[in-house]
């Protein structure tokens, strides 16, 4: 193996043990199972429509944990490794900041990943049990695309991390991502309500803000739709790599001048 | 050969200029004692040393070659002033880790920490997370860290703080034994005792600048100054010189 890929593993498996140590997951797994388990038993006496809402509100939780995770992870990357001055011995060592960077960013990607993959087959197993349809192709998809979004989230997260204290750094990615998420799709719309100034500034998200409605599937799979055409959905995760990778470039940037 | 190279070396913080216009150099197989008051610019030398920043006159090389290569880095073992390491591993995992950095093979390393963790002491601890250590005890585990690859240059900014009498002693003793095998060894300290009974050459920094250097036999010849007193004249001397 070359030395630099033992050096992004031993980087990445670092941030995935962290998560998995600090037992904040446990937590989020617990709380998960506490709100999903009754969901599962509780049985709409064959009316479509209410088992339609209790899946519906079952995939709002899935995203609204996965984004705490996948926030919760990245912004916590670098400031605890300033805090505790870890970040000496660990650049000490012969690794380039570049490395140190993409290591620690695919060990949060890695991390929110697992902890996406056990929400999701819980959610299929809680339809599968009450609906008796299994996996079926769209759940996937929207898994596929949920990665996507999940790959935008921690690069959004680790490079606000470099700029902004961890706190500031939360909410200012969560009102982004929550924003985007629900009216990302009508900016072109809200922007031609607005007045000037309020006009140039939505128009400006509208272009460089990220569209987290495109990973957005739930209705989809709520509605049992057929399932995108898998062009779609390459489309949609390049869109979320040439995002990541635009985040992680600015937060070279930045990181490569810092001085410790 | 000089191992390490500082020529007119300046580094200011906005007003504070930490360390100004040091010329120094280490030779292979030396062990050299930086010395100084607090604040005099040792540990910003040393992060210097190991490309955390560069300086902002002067030239520095580590080997030939700019520590702010990951390459030149690759023979340095380094262990920082305040030993704080990720608090949810154990120490095995702490070496695991930074041998992955090294670029270290698993099997490569894990003998490696085997015989580390069992050469500062640790290996009763061996399982026990970072978080339960005591200072001294981090500090050990910071020692193995620095001696994972096997570095034929070690930088240690004030190894000596926070260990107990034995501890000090087994340090003592692995510098002697780094030196026995041709490494160089680098390390900043307030203990001028330790650094008296282990060093070649002490250099001595007062406010960034460099005001003395000399070799152990230096010291002990000077009729019968140690290095206690010699440190205090320096310090008498640039008090004097900052007099208007
Ligand atoms: N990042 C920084 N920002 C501003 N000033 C700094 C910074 N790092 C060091 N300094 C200043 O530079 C000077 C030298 O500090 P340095 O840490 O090198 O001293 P030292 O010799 O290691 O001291 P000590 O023995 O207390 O560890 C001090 O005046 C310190 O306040
Ligand atoms: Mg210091």
């Amino acid at each position: 193996m070359s030395v630099r890929v033992l050096q992004l593993k031993a980087l990445a498996g670092l941030s995935v043990l962290e998560l998995y140590r600090r037992k904040d997951l446990i937590v989020v797994f617990v709380l998960s199972a506490v709100i999903l388990l009754p969901l599962a038993l509780f049985s709409p006496f064959g009316l479509s429509g209410a088992s339609r809402y209790v899946n519906e509100l079952a995939l709002l939780l899935v995203w609204l944990f996965s984004a705490v995770i996948g926030l919760g992870v990245s912004v916590r990357l670098f400031p605890p490794e300033f805090e505790s001055r870890t970040i000496y011995p660990m650049l000490a060592k012969p690794v380039a900041r570049g490395t140190v960077l993409a290591g620690k960013y695919l060990g949060a990607l890695a991390a929110s990943v697992s902890a996406l993959a056990v929400f999701y087959l819980a959610f299929g197993l809680l339809v599968g049990l009450r609906q008796g349809v299994w996996f079926p192709m769209i759940l996937l998809q929207a898994f596929v695309l949920h990665v996507g979004f999940m790959v935008v989230v921690t690069a959004l997260g680790l490079t606000g991390s470099l700029f902004l204290t961890p706190s500031a750094n939360l909410t200012v990615c969560g009102l982004l991502i929550v924003g985007m998420l629900f009216f990302g799709q009508r900016l072109p719309a809200l922007a031609a309500a607005q007045p000037l100034p309020g006009k140039c500034a939505l128009t400006v998200l509208h272009w460089i803000g990220p569209h987290m409605e495109f990973f957005d599937l739930r209705q989809r799979v709520v509605h049992d739709w057929p399932a995108l055409g898998w062009g779609v959905c390459a489309a949609v995760l390049a869109y979320a790599a040439v995002y990541a990778a635009v985040c992680l470039a600015l937060a070279r940037c930045v990181f490569d001048k810092k001085r410790f | 050969m000089d191992v390490v190279r500082l020529d007119g070396v300046s580094k200011a913080f906005g007003a504070v200029r930490a360390v100004d216009g040091l010329s120094l150099s280490i030779r292979q197989g030396e062990v050299l004692g930086f010395l100084g008051t607090n604040g005099a610019g040792k540990t910003t030398t040393i992060k210097m040393l190991l490309g955390f920043f560069r300086p902002d006159s002067g030239r520095l090389t580590v080997w030939n070659g700019d520590p702010c290569e990951p390459a030149t880095r690759r023979m340095i073992g380094y262990m920082p002033e305040t030993a704080y390491y990720y608090p949810y591993l154990n120490v095995r995992e702490l070496l695991a880790f930074y041998g992955g950095l090294c670029g270290m093979p698993k099997p490569l390393v894990r003998t490696r920490s085997d015989e580390l963790v069992e050469r500062v002491g640790l290996a009763g601890a061996g399982s026990r997370l970072l978080r339960t250590y005591s200072k001294g005890m981090l500090q050990r585990a910071g020692i193995a860290q620095a001696l994972l690859h096997d570095p034929s240059l070690l930088i240690l900014d004030e190894p000596f703080t926070g260990l107990d009498p034995l501890a000090r002693i087994q340090l003592r003793d692995l510098i002697l034994e780094q030196k026995k095998l041709g490494k160089t060894v680098f390390f900043s300290s307030h203990e001028l005792s330790e650094a008296e009974l282990i060093c070649d050459r002490v250099a001595i920094l007062k406010q960034g600048a460099l005001v003395w250097s000399g070799t152990v036999h230096d010291v002990a010849g000077d009729g019968q100054q140690n290095l206690e007193r010699i440190f205090l004249k320096m310090l008498g001397d640039v008090a004097r010189k900052e007099a208007p």
